[in-house]
């Protein structure tokens, strides 16, 4: 008794119990989804299903599609997203953390109700559901992701260097390229990545914003995942995803947590 | 001299992704322009219908039309395939799986028949369309490219953009390398002084609201369609609150309700278990040495960086390889898994601006552990610790993904599975307009008071 209460008052121990548990329903499962990409339905190894995925054409196609879809809508986001967190940053508004919140604010909307509600907008405009409508929900849906890390970084960022380059002679444009730009790339780098790695493994949007008619890898891969009899095969979907997840982290890995889900509250 | 080690291999890493991301756009682009060919069915008249009997194949993801010519009809889905039945340029009958329709409007012109499925290539579609004259099965009248090649100019210019701008990027670098290592220092001052301005920029202010204007146009348009009674979202008949009386009174219907009621519950769970967990992970995180805590660190941050759909899938085939059967509990687990690491993030600053010693010093004086984590502890990261929660239950509530993998078939349904399943049939429950109205509503009220608070703070 008296060893264990030792245990207990070691304080290092008390990550355990979180530890066990993220080894069983974070690492183990991981490594499932290897496991059930490299067996067939009755549990023997074989590489079949990896060799189906590099001759299925529809996988390979929808796949090299979201890809491009994900690239366009992070590229657009970006571009739309900069200048918002720039001028949030620097602009003397009276109360900037408002301005922010309520780019913010949005994101607590359930997403598919929000998705949904994109769909009547279009219908009401007469506009057509397809890739247009596709482009605009998701950068809809993701530019919130985009603007928050790039608005934390500018606004931390030490304002003197600004003036300092002013002082030494630097216009504006040389100012915002050679000074601002390279100072927020750690939150554009993280814009990215959080914007590129929801997108590329959506779901569940796409399909209501085109009318069922354009397909995502995510998509594509709950198909089979949630067919028994093919569920190996969404195994190997599932590892392509995480290969570009995995690549994504690779080239944003800048470790700066700046803008977490929600960093608001 | 290390920060700019660091930023050169930035750069290269940069640059290396810049032309890998053009290459493959251009690739991509060649491979779209190719796959865009989308059929079209028509249906005519019926003695023309009775013309067409040959039995057509019909591929992913195309547009059928159903022409329709002055004749009540009837549509019925033979094979379970999902079906988007709607008349150009208007909102229609749409439905998914087994379903019969029946139009019996004026009925001339378009239908569309949208539908789209895995694997049914080379796989014939059989409706019977049903009218005065008789049954009929469906017909191939004529095959056209729909489908717009938007995204495939989009790719091709970008392409070349990326490309050009990579090349050019790459040689003016080297180029002003060479230049400036013959140029004497003083040279490189000569830079041209221009002051910044210090004009307000109104432009830019009027960029920020355009932004928030589109942003809140769909939002706007559930908040506004929530007080009329139409069953379709944009279609105004009149102020009504309708709506909210059927959601208080529990008139919206017994599906919305139970995931109302499982949304409520699966957050709560999530959120005091996360919260529980999260803040004894991070006390014994914060205790750790260096390289034990890297890789507990490491191992928080897996769930936060993978997306949705591979933490759900992952948890699935978990408990399909364990034979469990899914439900409240596994969906519980689930939102668990992904809500605690961000708890964990919000109770660690807290830890380390806490003097480490005190709670020695209470076990010096004589306090058990339980009492010194109540009396020392808990009084300095509660902030945390309720931040934590507040995540965990937003993050919960917001979740599709994850809950859509681990929810099984038991009928449990949380409000973002609800609202899926809901959209997919073709329109949603009018009550949820309502609902989200509220939510956000107090959302705003809550950001809006935490901020006041936060600068009255900061003034004090």
């Amino acid at each position: 008794m008296s060893k264990i209460l030792q245990i207990a008052s070691s304080r290092r121990a008390w990550a355990w119990p979180y530890v066990l548990f993220m080894l069983l329903f974070v690492v183990l499962p991981l490594i499932l989804v290897g496991y059930y990409a490299l067996t067939d339905i009755n549990g023997t190894f074989t590489l079949h299903n990896f060799a189906k995925f590099f001759t299925h054409s529809e996988a390979i196609s929808t796949f090299l599609y979201s890809v491009m879809i994900a690239v366009l809508n992070t590229l657009i986001c970006l571009l739309l997203g900069y200048p918002a967190a720039y001028i949030m940053a620097m602009a003397d508004f009276k109360t900037p953390k408002v301005m922010a919140m309520l780019f913010i604010l949005p994101m607590w909307i359930n997403f598919l109700l929000r998705t949904v509600a994109t769909v009547e907008l279009f219908n009401m405009l007469g506009l057509p559901l397809g890739e247009g409508a596709l482009l605009f929900g998701l950068c809809y849906d993701y530019l919130p992701f985009m603007i928050y890390p790039i608005y934390n970084t500018l606004q931390k960022m030490d304002t003197s260097l600004i003036e300092a380059a002013q002082d030494l002679g630097a216009n504006r444009r040389t100012c915002f390229w050679k000074v601002v730009v390279p100072l927020s790339m750690p939150g554009v780098y993280s814009g990215i990545v959080m914007v590129f790695m929801p997108t590329v493994s959506t779901f569940a949007i796409a399909e209501l914003l085109t009318h069922n008619n354009i397909k995502l890898f995510g998509s594509l891969i709950q198909d089979y995942i949630t067919t028994t009899d093919l569920l190996n095969y969404g195994a190997v979907l599932s590892l392509v995803l995480l290969v570009i997840i995995g690549l994504t982290s690779f080239f944003g890995d800048h470790d700066s947590a700046g803008g977490e889900k929600g960093g608001l509250v | 001299m290390m920060t700019k080690v660091k930023g050169e291999r930035l750069k290269m890493k940069g640059l290396l992704g810049w032309f890998v991301l053009s290459i493959f756009i251009f690739q991509f682009s060649v491979c779209k322009a190719q796959s865009n060919i989308t059929y079209t069915l028509r249906v005519g008249a019926a003695d023309e219908v009775a013309l067409l009997n040959d039995f057509p194949e019909v591929y992913a993801g195309e547009k059928v039309n159903i022409k329709v010519e002055s004749l009540a009809l009837r549509v019925e889905c033979l094979d379970s395939l999902d079906f988007v039945f709607a008349k150009e340029g208007t909102e229609a009958l749409r439905a998914w799986g087994d379903s019969v329709y029946s139009f019996t409007n004026e009925a001339s012109g378009e239908w569309t028949l949208w539908r789209n499925h895995k694997e049914i290539k080379n796989r014939a579609q059989r409706v019977l369309v049903q009218n005065a004259y008789g049954t009929f099965e469906q017909y191939v009248r004529e095959q056209t490219v729909v489908e717009s090649h938007v995204v495939a100019w989009l790719g091709w210019i970008l392409a070349g953009l990326l490309l050009a701008a990579g090349i050019v990027y790459a040689i003016v670098t080297v180029v002003r390398r060479r230049a400036e290592r013959e140029l004497p220092a003083v040279e490189q001052e000569t830079l041209r002084r221009r002051r910044m301005g210090n004009r307000r920029h109104y432009g830019s202010q009027l960029y920020l609201w355009l932004l928030l204007l589109v942003l809140y146009a769909p939002i706007a348009l559930i908040a506004v369609f929530s007080f009329t009674e139409s069953k379709v979202l944009g279609n105004w008949t009149g102020f009504s609150m309708h709506l909210y009386g059927n959601l208080f009174t529990g008139n919206a219907g017994a599906g919305l309700n139970s995931a109302i009621i499982y949304t409520v519950v699966i957050a709560l769970i999530a959120a005091v278990c996360s919260t529980i967990l999260g803040t004894l992970a991070a006390i014994g995180i914060y205790n750790m040495r260096a390289r034990q805590r890297q890789m507990v660190s490491f191992l928080n941050s897996v769930p936060m960086i993978n997306p949705d759909i591979i933490t759900g899938i992952s948890l699935f085939l978990l408990f399909v390889a364990l034979g469990v059967s899914q439900g409240l509990a596994t969906v519980c687990i689930a939102h668990v898994v992904f809500c605690t690491p961000y708890v964990v993030l919000s109770v660690l600053p807290r830890l380390s601006r806490m003097n480490p010693n005190t709670y020695e010093a209470a076990l010096d004086l004589g306090a058990t552990p339980a009492q010194a984590l109540r009396m020392v502890m808990l009084p300095e990261l509660w902030p945390g610790m309720l931040s934590g929660f507040v995540l965990a239950l937003t993050l919960s509530v917001d979740d599709f993904g994850v809950t859509f993998f681990t929810k099984g078939s038991g009928g449990l349904e949380t409000l973002s599975t609800f609202i899926y399943s809901d959209a997919r049939k073709g329109g949603l429950t009018p009550e949820l307009r309502p609902l989200f109205t509220i939510i956000l509503l107090v959302m705003l009220t809550v950001l809006v008071v935490i901020n006041i608070r936060a600068s009255r703070e900061k003034k004090d």
